[in-house]
């Protein structure tokens, strides 16, 4: 905010030191995996830094142990993880265009009770419903393996976009509510059909409200475990770190590097989308 | 879309409440048709007054539940009252560090606290500790029942929901005419005083938005703690709570029909606390219906 | 009650010069009305004095202490702003002990001060409403008060009755000038409204992209604007502009000439002329042809072109004029401005 520029600027410099210490966990913790990708003995502990690239190009190479010979390919696990966030805000962004033109535009009916229970659903324990949505899994899974794995990619994706979906469509259909009818109006006393408005006038004015919601449904498809590690028979990078963990073999900083090629995508939106991120939370969680 | 809400909604919601009803283990469809009536919520019941574990589970879902909320509404009303007072391009930084919890892979995220919170030196809390000399011996913290877990937990989600807050109450502030904090700065009120007297009364119905809105996030929320759990990091018991007591009974093997009454409880929560919200929300006015005739 | 003095008053926000120079003195217990379009720069150069915005350049001194780093609170100033900014959330009363409670004035005190001034404005009977449930008029007086009752050496207003409709908003401006003048304190007084100005003000300074262009009462201003602007800003209809050439003691206007008054004797040149509509004379003088008439009651406004350009004459009711008809204009008082920098001659 624009405050008096007057005021001694001493509570400005305690609030921001307030709000630096507070973060200083979340940013040493952050930083500290970051560096112990590049070093050969975990960093955590703020000792030993020894710089290294070592762990990258093992990761790469798919070296999961400095000794032994187990592999894993990290480019289709990335390429996994790619998929499954690419897939969900893809089916995402569609449906809640749709059903967000819909819900704003034209007056069916139902429409109150469709509102209703998006909001009501969005509020619904994901657990409750995860039971129940695997056991459909289970009796629709096909028995050909290469259909299976296909089937479950196919399957995450549904799955976890349809989490998504109640609030995209409240955020679409608040970023609909914003343009005015006359613009509609006057392509259609223009002649226009109601598909050629739509495409025409409608989807290049709602195209930031678009850009969010696919942000968003990347972001959830891109970041999710829960899913992918109930549904998907591939690996992902989520569950690629879920599972070496513990084990024996794993290089600590090996996994650190693992986990910062995950983060990276986070990172990069951080630094071209902070206004989308900032203000795209905002206008869906008013509704 | 309708499609959609039948097959990810409508059919598991009735899938599980049927389910709860039957002795379903293993996934195994033989059981199916094996209905038991009420025998899997008694049992719960059973469990509760009986078994440690699921007793300490249930505990720890409420602890849990209340402290992390406290944290995510008086965190994010904090954060947003303090950068609130900041220069725009500042406030925006430090709002914008705050999303990282949420947007961060939740594997990463848990990955950082992983280490930060681990029980050898090679935790970045024991290595600190260590080293300014409060400890000499590195310290489980998440194996320390109850309270290590529940702090590890507690902590770990409570940076995650903190940016919900903040970012309401930011939108909230934003609306309130500027006039009215240099109104009272002329007169010489202090970032504090401004905050008390006339910011936080007028967020009053978005506290309490967030309140109900939050404490159904965390009443179903597991995804963190799984992997904290998994990990061994924190205490099995300690650290889980009803959701992730679904999950796991769910797919890690286990009670699976126990678990399935404990989610349909978890769904009736959680559908009238949505409902609740709606009422506060003022959902009327929200409806307004499309003009003209088209 | 305090002198004020701004001394090259500059602000500039990012690359954009919001104000230019100002230098401007406001004495003990003067009525000072900022005039000026939208955008002008008003609001800015109030905010300086009361300590929202610091200056990029220049001083503000309140009697002769230096107040230019002061914060607003050490300025003793009180302030009502163009939508009032009254706090929903606060009864009047609430709103107006707001600023003594700030100052940990005692109980006490803080009652005694809020019937004098509430009585002061006739607000008593409404102590105990929010101001969702007061009439703007009544608002408007609940946030002068709340800027009275610290007593503070200066009130500043922005623009505070432009949110009142029109009747009400001559019936209060009388007050306002009344209260300003009973209490003796000074006052700045920011409208882009020029009647409210010439109206209210002891003193008016005329403000333009920034930039102060004339300074002086009501009557100066009007009479004798020392730039084409503000000749143009004030009065309704506001001042005539014509071009022409001065030679000798005449002004020759397209194929019509007039003598020049003895002031102007010695100009020579292209200048625009400028009078005011009511100080026309329909007679000898300059060549035009009505273009339209419009019936204020006992007066009326005709609009005579002169050369392509347009000129508004108020003359008694009782002539008709008929479009198309040649008449001859003769300004009683004229202004003479340089062609190029707008200027007073
Ligand atoms: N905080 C600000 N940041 C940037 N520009 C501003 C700011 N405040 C005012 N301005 C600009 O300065 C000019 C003068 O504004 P203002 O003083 O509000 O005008 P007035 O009150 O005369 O209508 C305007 O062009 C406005 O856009
Ligand atoms: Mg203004």
């Amino acid at each position: 905010m624009r405050d008096i520029e007057t005021k001694s600027r001493k509570s400005e410099l305690l609030i921001i030191l307030t709000i630096v210490i507070a973060s200083v966990p979340m940013i040493l913790a952050f930083s500290l995996l970051v560096l112990s990708s590049f070093s050969e003995e975990m960093v955590t502990n703020l000792k030993s830094f020894r710089p290294t690239l070592e762990n990258w190009i093992n990761l790469f190479q798919g070296k999961m142990a400095i000794t032994g010979s187990i592999r894993v390919n990290i480019f289709e696990i990335t390429l996994n993880t790619l998929i499954v966030a690419l897939g969900v805000a893809g089916l995402v962004t569609i449906v809640s265009t749709l059903a967000g033109y819909a819900l704003s535009r034209m007056d069916f009916r139902g429409r109150k009770h469709v509102m209703i229970a998006l909001l009501v659903l969005h509020a619904f324990p994901g657990v409750a419903l995860i039971v129940g949505v695997y056991l459909l899994y289970k009796l629709t899974l096909p028995q050909d393996p290469d259909l299976m794995r296909f089937y479950s990619f196919f399957y995450v994706i549904l799955a976890r976009g349809a989490l998504e979906i109640p609030m995209s469509v409240w955020l679409m259909k608040g970023f609909f509510d914003a343009i005015p009818w006359e613009f509609e109006w006057s392509g259609i006393i223009d002649g226009a059909s109601r598909i050629t408005v739509w495409r025409k006038i409608m989807l290049p004015l709602v195209k930031p409200g678009i850009l969010a919601v696919a942000l968003f449904a990347f972001i959830a498809g891109w970041q999710d475990i829960i899913y992918v590690r109930t549904f998907l028979i591939d690996q992902t990078l989520a569950t690629f770190i879920e599972s070496n963990i513990e084990s024996e073999f794993s290089h600590m900083p090996l996994i650190a590097a693992a986990g910062t090629l995950y983060l990276l995508p986070t990172i990069v939106f951080f630094l071209i989308a902070q206004r989308i991120l900032l203000q795209g939370y905002s206008g869906g969680l008013k509704g | 879309m309708l499609v959609m809400v039948l097959i990810f909604y409508l059919i598991p919601l009735v899938m599980t409440v049927y389910l709860s009803f039957t002795s379903m283990k293993n996934w195994n469809v033989k059981y199916l048709f094996d209905l038991v009536g009420f025998y899997n919520y008694h049992r719960l019941f059973y469990m509760f007054q009986h078994d440690p574990s699921f007793k300490a589970i249930v505990l720890t879902t409420i602890v849990f539940i209340l402290i992390t909320l406290v944290v995510n509404v008086f965190g994010g009303l904090g954060l947003a009252l303090g950068t609130f007072f900041l220069s725009d391009i500042v406030g925006s930084k430090f709002r914008l560090l705050w999303l990282l919890p949420r947007i961060a892979p939740i594997a990463v995220y848990s990955l950082v606290w992983y280490y930060f919170f681990h029980e050898t030196s090679i935790g970045t809390l024991n290595s600190i500790l260590m080293e300014l000399g409060i400890i000499h011996q590195p310290i489980p913290w998440g194996q320390i029942i109850p309270w290590g877990a529940w702090s590890v937990i507690i902590f770990v989600n409570g940076l995650v929901g903190v940016s919900f807050g903040m970012i309401v109450f930011t939108s909230a502030l934003n609306q309130i005419p500027k006039e009215l904090v240099i109104a009272a700065r002329v007169d010489g009120a202090s970032a504090w005083t401004i905050s008390k007297r006339i910011l936080i009364p007028l967020l009053k119905w978005h506290l309490l938005y967030v309140l109900t809105w939050q404490f159904l996030s965390l009443l179903t929320t597991y995804c963190h703690l799984f992997l904290l759990v998994e990990w061994n990091l924190v205490n099995r018991d300690y650290g889980t709570t009803l959701a992730l007591y679904v999950y796991n009974t769910a797919f890690l093997g286990g009670e699976l029909d126990q678990g399935l009454a404990a989610a349909v409880i978890l769904s009736v929560i959680g559908v009238s606390g949505g409902f609740l919200t709606l009422k506060l929300l003022g959902f009327e006015k929200m409806m307004k219906r499309p003009r003209g005739d088209v | 009650m305090v002198r004020i003095r701004l001394e090259n008053i500059t602000k500039e926000f990012g690359d954009f010069k919001a104000l230019d120079g100002i230098d401007l003195e406001i004495e003990e217990g003067e009525f000072m009305a900022l005039l000026g379009p939208s955008g002008s720069g008003k609001s800015t150069l109030l905010y300086i004095i009361a300590g929202i915005y610091k200056p990029t350049k220049g001083r503000i001194y309140f009697d002769d202490g230096d107040v230019t780093d002061l914060p607003p609170k050490d300025r003793n100033v009180g302030l009502v702003f163009q939508n009032w900014a009254l706090y929903p959330h606060m009864s009047v009363f609430e709103n107006i002990t707001f600023p003594l409670e700030l100052r940990k004035v005692a109980k006490g005190e803080i009652r005694r001060k809020v019937a004098e001034v509430t009585e002061m404005l006739k607000i008593e009977n409404l102590l105990d409403r929010y101001p969702w449930q007061l009439s703007g008029g009544q608002q408007q007086r609940v946030a002068i008060a709340r800027a009275l009752v610290k007593e503070p050496d200066v009130l500043l207003l922005d623009e505070p009755l432009s949110n009142l409709d029109a009747l009400l908003r001559i019936e209060v401006r009388a007050e306002l000038k009344r209260l300003q003048k009973k209490l003796g304190i000074t006052a700045v007084y920011v409208t882009h409204d020029q009647a409210e100005a010439l109206a209210m003000a002891d003193r008016i300074a005329v403000i333009k992209d920034g930039r102060l262009l004339q300074v002086g009462t009501p009557e100066e201003i009007y009479e004798r604007p020392r730039h084409k602007f503000v000749g143009g800003f004030i009065g309704n209809p506001p001042m005539n502009f014509l071009n022409g050439f001065a030679d000798r003691g005449i002004l020759r206007i397209g194929k019509s000439t007039i003598p020049l008054p003895k002031e102007y004797e010695s100009v020579r040149g292209e200048v625009i002329v400028g009078f005011r509509p009511h100080d026309v004379e329909i007679g000898e003088g300059i060549e035009g042809e009505v273009y339209s008439v419009e019936h204020l009651g006992r007066e009326q406004i005709v609009t005579v072109s002169v050369e392509g350009e347009m000129v508004k004459v108020i003359v008694p009711g009782d002539r008709r004029f008929e479009f198309g008809d040649k008449v001859r204009l003769k300004p009683k008082k004229i202004v003479l401005f340089d062609k190029k920098t707008e200027t007073a001659i």
